[in-house]
């Protein structure tokens, strides 16, 4: 382990090399997956909300994912990261999930349900990042992760309230599942080996990967909800 | 030679000032003046919804309910949507594309925290709210705000966002369309 604390942007740049790329990676892999996420997912969700109650609770979640890239961005920009790198299309290759384009509501409430829980635990990684300004962004963000997965709760409270509903949304799940534990990277993740050497972030994907799982267990063991079996799951 | 003009900073900047200037949810379920009528009815009309009646929410747990409500009409949110893409098409003929993206998020943003703020305090008066509720109020609002920037960067200073946002800057909020019913808060 190396022992760094970098309070402010300007400090950042007396940081060692690799420590500055370290940072850049997981910004520009943040504002990218924030956008993509807002456009494949959370905006088409608006016109399959049922009600204008739904309609406007998902316009809100999809202002808030824009917003979250919107914030990382901004703090690319401020550590010198050309807009383009931050912007999908440009380079970094999107998360599989992000492959699948949005069919039904009970997608969209499955995806808050599961893929936001593991947001959250990514955001949570961040909480004693060692670059304070990131540590901060983190913890702005994680109230709305937050409020995003209960979003997906409280869907999935409706939804199984009756059997077709119920089989609708386990159908859903049964789709997105098999693709978000690869959400956390690879195993002997080089990236994650750095991030951890510098504290940016605190666990191994592997750690991540099976708190996760078992995290996601429980929340869709709460609906009656089961998770599908996944070959590279923990 | 592109025709694609650069954004106007000072149309931005200027609906920024109206946004921030605006009383948001703060006369919710107060008795509707003829100013919110009319802004009501001007809204409706462009629209294409004529000879409604002006509804009024009552306190929070009503406004909720309304929104809930299974006969709601669609035709209501599918011609605000069909003008709004209408007239991004326009705004993205006029301005660079990744400009104009960046302009309309990073707007919707700031008016997003904004709003979100104003009615959560306008619940906490209130009370009754649910939690989500207040989500729900920050996410019609920003939408507005958001319709109108469209609205205006398309050219199109005449769209049905303009009495729309009147509403919302009187401290209304339009629920919708309820059969024969414009309901406001």
């Amino acid at each position: 382990m190396t022992d760094i604390v970098v309070k402010t942007v300007e400090e950042l740049k007396d940081a060692p090399e690799e420590y500055r790329e370290a940072v850049s990676k997981l910004v520009i892999s943040h504002a990218i997956n924030e956008l993509y996420g807002a456009q494949v997912f959370d905006e088409p969700a608006i016109a399959y909300a049922p009600t204008p109650y739904a309609k406007w609770l998902t316009c809100r979640v999809a202002m808030e994912e824009y917003g979250h890239h919107v914030r990382f961005k901004q703090l690319g920009t401020q550590i010198g990261i050309a807009e383009e790198r931050m912007v999908p299309g440009t380079g970094k290759k999107p998360l599989s999930i992000f492959e699948f384009p949005l069919k039904t509501w009970e997608e969209f409430v499955a995806i808050k349900l599961l893929a936001d829980l593991a947001e959250i635990l990514q955001v949570e990684d961040l909480l004693h990042c060692t670059f304070h300004p990131l540590r901060n962004l983190a913890r702005a963000t994680m109230p709305e992760e937050r409020f995003h997965a209960q979003f997906g709760e409280d869907f999935s409270a409706e939804l199984v309230k009756t059997p077709d509903g119920k089989a609708r949304l386990q159908a859903a799940v049964n789709e997105y599942w098999p693709y978000l534990p690869s959400f956390f990277g690879g195993s002997k993740s080089r990236n994650n080996e750095i991030f951890r050497k510098w504290k940016i972030k605190q666990r191994t994907n592997d750690e991540m990967r099976q708190d996760f799982v078992t995290r996601a267990t429980e929340v869709a063991s709460k609906y009656g909800l089961t998770l599908p079996e996944i070959r590279q799951a923990a | 030679m592109s025709r694609v003009a650069t954004l106007p900073g000072a149309q931005l900047e200027a609906l920024r000032i109206e946004v921030r200037a605006a009383s948001w949810f703060a006369a919710l379920g107060e008795p509707l003046t003829e100013g919110d009528r009319s802004d009501a009815v001007a809204y409706a009309a462009a629209l294409a919804f004529d000879s409604l009646e002006i509804g009024l929410a009552r306190d929070w747990p009503d406004a909720e309910r309304l929104l809930k409500a299974p006969d709601w009409t669609p035709a209501w949110w599918d011609r605000e949507e069909a003008l709004r893409r209408t007239l991004l098409a326009q705004a993205e003929a006029r301005y660079p594309e990744r400009a104009l993206w960046s302009a309309l998020t990073e707007l919707t943003t700031e008016a997003g925290d904004l709003v979100h703020g104003k009615a959560a305090t306008a619940a906490a008066r209130m009370g009754k709210a649910a939690a989500a509720s207040i989500h729900v109020a920050a996410g019609a609002a920003s939408q507005a705000v958001y319709q109108l920037a469209v609205a205006r960067l398309a050219g199109q200073p005449a769209s049905p966002f303009e009495s729309k946002f009147r509403l919302y800057a009187a401290g209304r909020w339009p629920l919708g369309i309820l059969g024969s019913r414009l309901v406001l808060f």
